[in-house]
């Protein structure tokens, strides 16, 4: 254990970090850590006039109006069910606060870069521009998702097309 | 090492520098602004001490942070305002100018210091040269030393230049009591001085011994020398409630027994030093004289910390704090926060049985009074009046009619109006671009004035107002007007579609084409035609609208309308389905729950008929993909709305509540959305979406038919 970490301090740079874990459907996803803010329940939303199925809406949090996106809608996941365990988990990225709906958040899981191997082409629901690579974490596959990209691409129409 | 700390040393001034800068402006700013409400009449004391004031800061200042070439002109500027305000020079119009242009220059330093901007060097010595003239050919003190001489040099100078002065010596005994009476000998001193040269003396030969010495009790016997035009009368005017006949001895005498009078002073003490003489002369040794020298009403040599010193009355002194904007826009939004928190706790309360918890209720209800109090008043933080940017335009006209040759009068009203900052600076660009266009195309030239039976000179008028929740600003002027057929032509040139048929509001549209301009010649004041778009624009951006009336060879009216403030928005919430949304107040005409028999349905599209009028339906829940039980207009309610001359009537479910709410961003986190103008938070802690009605018509316009055709069935 202490030579893993070791071995992890001594390879700064590209990759080692935290991720936290959340489930879609049946799919295990990971994303940086220092990406989220904070994770709360499922709340009501207000539903924003002709905006796309996955946009649930905003809600109010503590003054700040921030959009809440299904990722279960948008790469048609499993069921979107909104129930006692739906959980948000509320991220900073480029600059901005947006929620997104997970099924549940799992842990917080360090991986060094010799457990993360590239994503081979139609790995996931997600186009794979947006997936760093796979990690593995006790046998089990982690979908590790640049939620950064993900959130800014024009696909998910959550900014202004800058004109 | 020694270079960093020279950084971080350059880094400090700067943020210094800075205030400065500023606070030079503001100096610049209202030193034009007395100068130019002088402009025929002769200036009060009060006046010509603020000009005076503003020129002293400004070179203080300057001084201070190291910028010497801006204390030249200042220094001169001040000399000569020092003479005019103690009557050694007279005050005339010419000096207005020369006033005006010497600002100009420090404006133009002021501008080279913090831009980098070009000084003309030139510029700062002809004005320099300019000014010494006017303070060389009345005095025989070389201009720039002016302030420099000593007090003998000034006080001959004076005699010089005031030749019907006569010499008074005064004799003043006090009753013993007078303090007691709460007479304030300085006061009289100082009123004595606004009379003529003033020297004093306190005669304390008669003192008690100290140890049966009365502090409270005056002992002190006060000879004067005053030089001065003035009369006995005038005089004895000053003395009128605090001496009796037999205390007060005047005499008149010649100009040889001054020097004797100021000769042995023991010492001297300057006049707005001494602030109770009796407290002062308490610990002096009976034996001294002491003798008062007013150095000659130079105001820049006294105690400048006294009370009355530049003839600032005390209390008058500007209270007010230098505050961040983001400071205060901080304070806003928590302010806004709290409203929120107000309204959810009401609105928790509102389940409580009233009878057993009446003391909640009762707080509540103060809370509420209380969170709306704070909340005006710090929103009144960041309004400031109109009068800032009106300000800035009589100089403007008054140096372009100059230049073009033609007389005009500018008017001002509601310069109270109070707006918020951030539209104040983005308000004064379209404005000044109107008010050229005014002076430069509208007005015409004198003769052609009164060739069509109008007074030769031309009328600009600016106006503010409040109205309900927006500002209204006019710029009239009774110039030529819109020339209908210019404007057809130039929009054809430039291959606008125009047809005949077009009304005259649609014509004065096309004014707002980019490139477009009607002028025949470029000048250097406007005609390039990057105006009127401009100005559309820039008011556009704040939420404002602006319209045109005009008629020709009467005049011109340009209307723009803000709303108050940014932050803050007076709406009525109304409910579709689930959601609640607010409609601005001041879009709403009024709200109408429609008979079956007045809906109409003209081209698929439904109509309602109110009072004569058809005005189109448009379904909230229609546009906005809602899911409600309401669908029909008699089941509903239609609210009228009226946005810059265009009407619809929007369906809804219910109305909800008239409120104020604070408007939050969408795009901070996410992006505009059709149809909205922002959103706020309700007294439920839930996101309502504030209707952008404009849009929502516009988007009413677009909606197919078919989509109308496929709601009405």
């Amino acid at each position: 254990m202490q030579e893993e970490q070791g071995s992890l301090q001594q390879q700064t740079g590209t990759g080692v970090g935290e991720y936290l874990t959340f489930t879609l459907g049946s799919e295990e996803y990971g994303m940086d850590i220092l990406k989220v803010q904070e994770i709360r329940g499922y709340d009501a939303v207000t539903h924003i006039a002709n905006s796309p199925d996955f946009l649930k809406g905003v809600i109010n949090l503590r003054g700040v109006i921030v959009p809440i996106v299904d990722m279960r809608i948008k790469f048609k996941l499993g069921r979107a069910d909104y129930n006692e365990f739906t959980v948000v988990i509320i991220m900073n990225v480029v600059g901005r606060v947006v929620g997104m709906v997970v099924d549940s958040v799992s842990d917080v899981t360090t991986l060094a870069p010799e457990q993360i191997k590239p994503a081979p082409e139609f790995g996931s629901a997600l186009d794979t521009k947006y997936i760093t690579g796979l990690g593995t974490v006790n046998d089990q596959m982690l979908i590790l998702v640049d939620i950064e990209q993900l959130m800014s691409s024009p696909e998910m129409q959550l900014m202004d097309v800058p004109t | 090492m020694t270079q960093e700390r020279m950084e971080s040393g350059e880094i400090d001034l700067n943020r210094f520098n800075q205030v400065f800068f500023e606070e030079c402006g503001e100096h610049l700013a209202e030193m034009e602004q007395i100068l130019l409400s002088l402009s025929d009449g002769k200036p009060d004391e009060e006046q010509l001490n603020a000009v005076f004031r503003a020129a002293h800061s400004i070179k203080g200042g300057a001084g201070i942070f190291g910028f010497q070439d801006m204390t030249v002109v200042t220094h001169i500027m001040e000399s000569l305002l020092d003479r005019v305000r103690n009557h050694e020079i007279p005050f005339t119009t010419a000096m207005i100018d020369l006033f005006l242009e010497a600002g100009d220059v420090i404006a133009m330093q002021l501008a080279g210091h913090r831009d980098g901007a070009e000084v003309r060097q030139e510029a700062v010595d002809q004005i320099s040269s300019k000014l010494r003239q006017y303070t060389d050919v009345k005095t025989a003190v070389i201009g720039t030393d002016a302030t420099e001489t000593g007090v003998t040099t000034a006080t001959d100078t004076t005699s010089d230049s005031q030749p019907g002065c006569r010499l008074f010596e005064m004799e003043f005994t006090p009753d013993p009591d007078i303090f007691k009476r709460g007479v304030r000998l300085e006061q009289l001193f100082l009123e004595l001085e606004q009379l003529g040269e003033l020297t004093i003396n306190a005669e304390i030969s008669d003192f008690p011994d100290f140890g049966t010495f009365d502090p409270e009790m005056c002992a002190t016997c006060w000879q004067f020398t005053l030089k001065t035009a003035a009369s006995e009368e005038d005089i004895r005017e000053i003395f009128e409630f605090v001496a009796d006949e037999d205390q007060l001895d005047i005499r008149v005498v010649s100009d040889t027994q001054l020097s004797d009078a100021l000769g042995d002073s023991a010492l001297t003490v300057d006049l707005a030093g001494i602030q109770a003489p009796s407290a002062r002369m308490a610990p002096l040794p009976p034996s001294d004289n002491v003798t008062c020298i007013s150095p000659g009403r130079r105001a820049s040599d006294r105690n400048e910390t006294a009370p009355g010193a530049f003839g600032r009355r005390s209390g008058e002194a500007d209270s007010s704090i230098r505050v961040g904007v983001t400071k205060v826009d901080q304070l806003i939004n928590q302010v806004g926060e709290l409203v929120i928190t107000q309204a959810m706790l009401a609105q928790a309360a509102a389940g409580v049985d009233p009878v057993q918890y009446e003391g909640l209720h009762r707080g509540l209800l103060q809370l509420e009074r209380n969170t709306r109090d704070l909340q005006q008043s710090v929103m009144s933080i960041r309004l400031v009046p109109i009068s800032v940017v009106f300000n800035r335009f009589p100089r403007m006209v008054r140096d372009l009619a100059a230049k073009l040759g033609k007389q005009v009068e500018l008017k001002t009203f509601g310069d109270t109006t109070e707006l918020d900052k951030g539209l104040i600076e983005k308000i004064s660009d379209p404005l000044t671009h109107l008010v050229r266009n005014c002076l430069d195309h509208a007005l015409e030239l004198p003769d052609v004035r009164i060739a069509t039976g109008k007074e030769a000179i031309g009328t600009i008028m600016l106006r503010a107002s409040q109205l309900g929740g927006r500002i209204v600003i006019d710029v009239i002027d009774d110039g030529a007007g819109l020339n209908r057929a210019k404007i057809m032509g130039k929009a054809l040139e430039r291959g606008i579609a125009v047809s005949d048929s077009m009304t005259d509001d649609e014509v004065w549209q096309l004014i707002f084409a980019p490139g477009f301009s009607t002028a025949d010649a470029i000048t250097d004041i406007s005609g390039r035609g990057v105006g009127m778009d401009v100005v559309l624009r820039n008011v556009h951006s704040m939420g404002g609208r602006v319209q045109i009336a005009s008629e020709s060879g009467k005049g011109t009216r340009v209307t723009i309308s803000l709303p108050l403030t940014l932050a803050i928005l007076e709406g009525i919430s109304v409910s579709v389905g689930e959601e609640k949304f607010i409609f601005p107040l001041s879009s709403i005409v009024e709200s109408i729950q429609p008979k079956p028999e007045n809906l109409k349905t003209v081209n698929g599209r439904q109509v309602v008929h109110v009072r004569g009028e058809y005005i189109t339906v448009l379904p909230l829940y229609g546009m906005f993909n809602l899911q409600t039980p309401i669908i029909e207009p008699d089941k509903g309610i239609l609210v009228l709305v009226e946005v810059e001359g265009e009407r619809a009537a929007i369906l809804v479910d219910t109305l909800m509540d008239e409120l104020q709410v604070v408007i939050k961003s969408l795009e901070e986190n996410y992006r505009k959305v059709e149809g909205t103008s922002g959103a706020t938070i309700l007294g439920d802690g839930k996101v309502a979406l504030i209707l952008d009605v404009a849009a929502l018509i516009d988007l009413g316009k677009n909606w197919s038919d078919k989509d109308a055709a496929s709601l009405i069935e």
